[in-house]
């Protein structure tokens, strides 16, 4: 902008603040930093922060804003030029022992034991696709830091250290094309979600029957742990304090939330073929969002003649943000039922929870995420948001600012008739067989 | 940490620190090959992406004082940062009462660009103060 600048940040995002100036070409950038935090701070106290002193210099915080704007420049914050980053070299030689210890420690795990990225291992793992080892098949960014670029041999690497054999490979180059991190620098603990359809489920032997979103099979659990793994090495994510700001954090990143879907049970088109595919495509879904709930807190969730699950999903998406969607997990009887309710695709349940999943426009309000993402776009006229803000307190409206913001997917073994419900909004669809 | 700790973390503060550029080496971790006795070694492949470059932006000269002039006070929308920039206005109007401010919120989500607002303030200002909360 060529205007002189100080940008004011809480002592807690001191280390994110520095490195993402030097990231972005201002490693000397003036920074002043206030206590923390401000939220929810009345202006008594946040006049005490600006009377007293900068926490991390000691100085008087209102004399380093000042000095930042007028004191001339030193040399180092003048220079120009284009630098380069190391990430070290492109192999490591040293026992097994050893090389665990410094791949922990380099921060290239998720601190569980990893199968070593031998470069046997490696060019084994490289056999699974047909795509050239040296070709750079995507870009992925950690949070709002510049993106990123990896190969298929570094996507191979983590797959290898994930634990995945070969032929899961093309699913986890799928995933690594989108760019899409399983880690997100946000505050807010991010969690992700993968459905996995077509025929390769069984070809691979995806659980998606008992248990399947638990530690049952080796292809659940690797690809979905290989995703968190790549999510650090290919975009430099999960680093507490620089590319990872969860306070506190979520258990779903060690290995996501992987769904195959159980298609042969389910009532309704397979998701990949709302999304357009053909049945017989491979393909990986992504999700982005919050985490999972059980359908046993659901209000009317006890066992009788006539469950009424749709009532159960509404009343536990009543909990969601409407920010992130909500991805139905249905067990099979769950989806059988709802079909023998009178939905007979997925899409006409999607509409009777849009239209029945509803809140008044003061709870909508008072919901962090309404504020933080949807107030500022209502003053941009983006609606629905616009309208509900000029809405009565006491008017009701969608919990959820569309229809598309529900999807549903089956999986489970039929042994309760329970569902879960994510948080999630849907991200991307991606063929796997391309990457074959 | 202080800065100079921190930057080296990026594996690029040589760089940063003297401006002159260069290829960081190996890390210390990096272990010889080729020993023919002792514990069997493997070659194992580093899993790290490949990092974009950085251009070097020079800060945008200082300005003598700010006797006179006019700094946008700009609220990025986090919760408390049009409470914490008021305090700012507040004190400047205590302690620089020459100074003239304007407050602005940034337009859209906290991570969206706002060029219009960029715009208006290399027009019609001198300094900006931008706060963040949380």
């Amino acid at each position: 902008m060529g205007i002189p600048s100080v940008p004011l940040v809480t002592k807690a995002f001191k280390d994110l603040a520095i490195l993402n100036a030097a990231k972005r070409g201002m490693p000397h950038e003036r920074i002043v930093f206030t206590p923390h935090p401000v939220w929810g701070k009345t202006p008594e106290e946040l006049r005490v922060y600006v009377d007293g002193p900068d926490p991390v210099s000691g100085k008087s915080l209102m004399k380093e804003v000042v000095d930042g704007l007028t004191v001339p420049l030193s040399d180092d914050e003048k220079k120009t030029g284009i630098v380069s980053v190391s990430v070290g070299p492109p192999t490591y030689t040293d026992t097994a022992e050893n090389l665990q210890d410094l791949y922990l420690n380099n921060g290239y795990t998720d601190f569980l034991p990893i199968v070593l990225p031998t470069e046997e291992k490696v060019n084994a793992m490289l056999k699974g696709t047909s795509h050239h080892p040296d070709e750079v098949i995507g870009k992925m960014a950690a949070g709002a830091y510049p993106p990123w670029s990896y190969t298929v041999r570094h996507v191979a690497a983590s797959a290898v250290m994930a634990g995945c054999r070969p032929e899961y490979f093309p699913i986890l180059l799928a995933v690594a094309s989108t760019g899409i991190a399983s880690l997100f620098s946000s505050t807010n603990s991010f969690a992700f979600s993968m459905i996995i359809n077509g025929p390769i489920r069984d070809k691979l032997e995806f659980n998606y029957g008992i248990g399947a979103l638990g530690p049952f099979a080796q292809a659940n659990a690797t690809i979905g742990r290989a995703w968190t793994i790549m999510s650090k090495n290919l975009g430099n994510g999960g680093i507490p304090g620089d590319t990872y700001l969860g306070s506190v954090g979520n258990n779903l990143n060690y290995n996501n939330v992987v769904i195959a879907e159980n298609e042969e049970a389910s009532p309704w088109d397979p998701f990949h073929v709302q999304r357009g595919f053909k049945k017989e495509e491979n393909v990986v879904s992504l999700f982005r969002g919050l985490g999972v709930v059980p359908g046993q807190v659901a209000r009317g969730s006890s066992v009788n003649t006539s469950p009424m699950f749709d009532a159960q999903l509404s009343d536990l998406f009543s909990t969601f943000t409407g920010f992130f969607g909500a991805l139905v997990i249905a067990d099979p009887l769950v989806a059988v039922r709802l079909k023998e309710q009178g939905y007979d695709t997925k899409e006409k349940l999607i509409d009777w929870l849009y239209k029945n999943t509803t809140q008044t426009v003061k709870d909508y309000k008072g919901r962090n995420y309404s504020y933080l993402f949807e107030y500022p776009q209502a003053l941009q006229g983006v609606e629905p948001f616009a309208t509900w803000y000029k809405l009565p307190d006491d008017a009701v409206i969608p919990h959820f600012p569309r229809a598309s913001s529900f999807n549903v997917v089956v999986t489970g073994g039929q042994t309760n008739a329970y569902p879960q419900a994510a948080n999630m909004s849907y991200g991307v669809s991606v063929s796997i067989d391309k990457w074959m | 940490m202080n800065r100079r700790k921190l930057l080296s973390l990026l594996g690029m503060s040589p760089v940063l620190l003297t401006g002159e550029p260069a290829h960081a080496g190996q890390t210390k971790h990096a272990a010889s090959s080729g020993a023919d006795s002792g514990p069997l070694k493997f070659t194992a492949v580093n899993p790290k992406g490949i990092p974009p470059s950085i251009q070097l932006i020079p800060m945008a000269p200082r300005l003598d004082s700010l006797d006179g002039k006019t700094v946008y006070l700009v609220d990025t929308g986090f919760h408390g940062s049009d409470l914490l920039l008021h305090q700012v206005e507040l004190w400047f109007n205590r302690n620089m009462p020459s100074v003239t401010l304007v407050f602005r919120r940034k337009a859209g989500p906290y991570a969206q660009d706002d060029p219009p607002l960029w715009k208006e303030i290399k027009e019609k200002g001198n300094a900006v103060v931008m706060a963040t909360g949380h």
